[in-house]
């Protein structure tokens, strides 16, 4: 698949998705994030990179409301996070979330991760759920291990299985916190190729990830960020060939 | 009149140790109940729940489990309330296994990785769920070991019950030792039958812990 298609993909032009307004995050005295403004467009797909300890991780959790935000607002669908519980409760069904350690359930098959959430939130069949589940587990190209537990399956091959428990909500939208960062380097290609086929799907997606290739085939929009701040926001192209601020070009200079 | 020790004895042992086990029984049951609840006060996000869960663990882990019985038991009566010893024992009992599991069984829903219960929140999955279908489960493995290893320790704190005037085995042991003045003897079959009541289980925990330990590793 060619990077140009993807890039053309439709981004909705209207109201944005999400919509984090002046948001700040405190950890006791510790600002790790400040002041984020931050649109996203149904379709778009944004890369937040930078250093660690610069507040990407805590700004994609601020939006599922892992982490309580303490200024600012995030809306998303239109929805004040937090401000209304059982409004937000229901727009939370529509955000998906891979983590970096994949965080599957290890008590139960790969099946049972899937379906659970769907039945117990969504009130869905267990039968539909099964249904729903084997088909996001052959799209991810892992359906013959539906019957194993998480730790009999490598790396890959569990946030492969994490990403299909995500889409079986029907998401609108996937946060991706560090994907690959804890896969072996010969599973990070599996897991990427997964979610440039999501991409191709149009979904709107965040990705906190240091894969550049991926960020420069995939990405509406890259976000680079330091002490909690956003501090260069362009499209890949610009980017990554003309950067503007001191600290990216340190940045990229480190990673590429 | 003395007598020696023989099967008639032997049989008001088995009589006694039937009392034992019932008492632990009930005990363990009704302490995993409360011990749950207190459980899951301790890691509640409401400070109302979390607190008073918390010296109700102190205040139990803090005193003889011996005071504990005495004050159930006279304390029911002073309350003008008529019961018989084997309810106030089981109170007692009750209450006491329910503070001790609750903090062994806090210590293993915060042992779940904090990644499980993101994972569950960000499925949208309520509070109820998340502890029901992904941290109770887990943190049960978990607590295999310990809350063995306390069913022991209550197996035999029962005894305690015959100084309250309950007829368990301690008790039934005392009753023959005065008729046939063979303390050895006696006591010897009483520590026996003790022994094998708690032996298989602690061979059990100690070995569910290695396996534990290797799966874990």
């Amino acid at each position: 698949m060619s990077t140009t298609s993807l890039a053309q993909t439709e981004v909705d032009a209207g109201e944005p998705l999400v919509s984090m307004r002046r948001v700040s995050k405190y950890f006791g005295s510790f600002r790790a994030l400040h002041g984020i403004d931050l649109d996203v467009h149904a379709g778009e797909r944004i890369v937040v990179c930078g250093p660690s300890g610069s507040g990407k991780s805590t700004l994609i959790r601020c939006i599922n409301m892992i982490e309580p935000i303490n200024e600012g607002e995030v809306v998303v669908e239109g929805v004040t996070m937090g401000a209304n519980k059982s409004a937000s409760e229901i727009v939370r069904r529509d955000i998906g979330m891979v983590f970096q350690q994949f965080n599957l359930f290890p008590h139960m098959t790969v099946l049972a991760n899937c379906m659970l959430a769907p039945m117990k939130v969504r009130g869905v069949a267990r039968a539909e759920a099964e249904a729903t589940a084997m088909t996001y587990l052959e799209r991810v190209r892992i359906a013959d291990q539906a019957n194993k537990f998480p730790a009999q399956l490598s790396g890959g091959q569990q946030q492969r299985v994490a990403i299909a428990r995500a889409l079986c909500m029907s998401p609108k939208l996937m946060l991706f916190d560090e994907p690959t960062s804890a896969l072996d380097p010969e599973m990070v290609k599996e897991v990427l190729d997964t979610m440039i086929w999501l991409a191709s799907e149009g979904m709107t997606m965040i990705c906190v990830t240091h894969e550049m290739g991926f960020a420069e085939a995939v990405a509406h929009r890259v976000i680079f960020m330091a002490d909690g701040e956003i501090v260069e926001h362009a499209p890949p192209q610009e980017f990554f060939g003309n950067p503007q601020h001191a600290r990216t070009k340190a940045f990229l200079a480190q990673i590429l | 009149m003395v007598r020696i020790f023989g099967l008639d004895d032997f049989i008001l042992l088995l009589v006694g140790l039937q009392w034992t086990v019932l008492i632990a029984a009930v005990a363990f049951v009704g302490g995993a109940v409360g011990g749950l609840a207190i459980a899951l006060c301790r890691v509640s996000p409401k400070r109302l729940l979390r607190l008073p869960a918390k010296y109700l663990i102190e205040i139990f882990q803090g005193t003889p489990l011996l005071m504990q019985l005495f004050l159930v038991y006279f304390g029911i009566g002073i309350l003008g309330i008529n019961v018989n010893p084997w309810v106030a024992i089981s109170v007692a009992y009750t209450c006491h296994a329910s503070a001790f599991l609750g903090e062994i069984w806090r210590g293993c829903i915060q042992a779940v990785p904090t990644g499980q219960s993101e994972a569950a929140f960000a499925l949208s999955l309520s509070y109820r769920h998340r502890m029901r279908y992904i941290v109770l489960p887990q943190a049960l493995r978990i607590s295999l070991p310990a809350t063995i290893g306390f069913l022991v320790q209550l197996i035999k704190g029962t005894s305690l019950a015959s100084i309250v005037g309950f007829t368990e085995l301690m008790r039934s042991g005392q009753y023959i030792t005065n008729a046939t003045y063979q303390p050895m003897i006696v006591y010897g079959v009483v520590g026996l039958m003790y022994f094998a009541l708690c032996w298989p289980l602690s061979f059990w925990s100690t070995r569910m812990e290695h396996r534990m330990a290797a799966a874990s590793r």
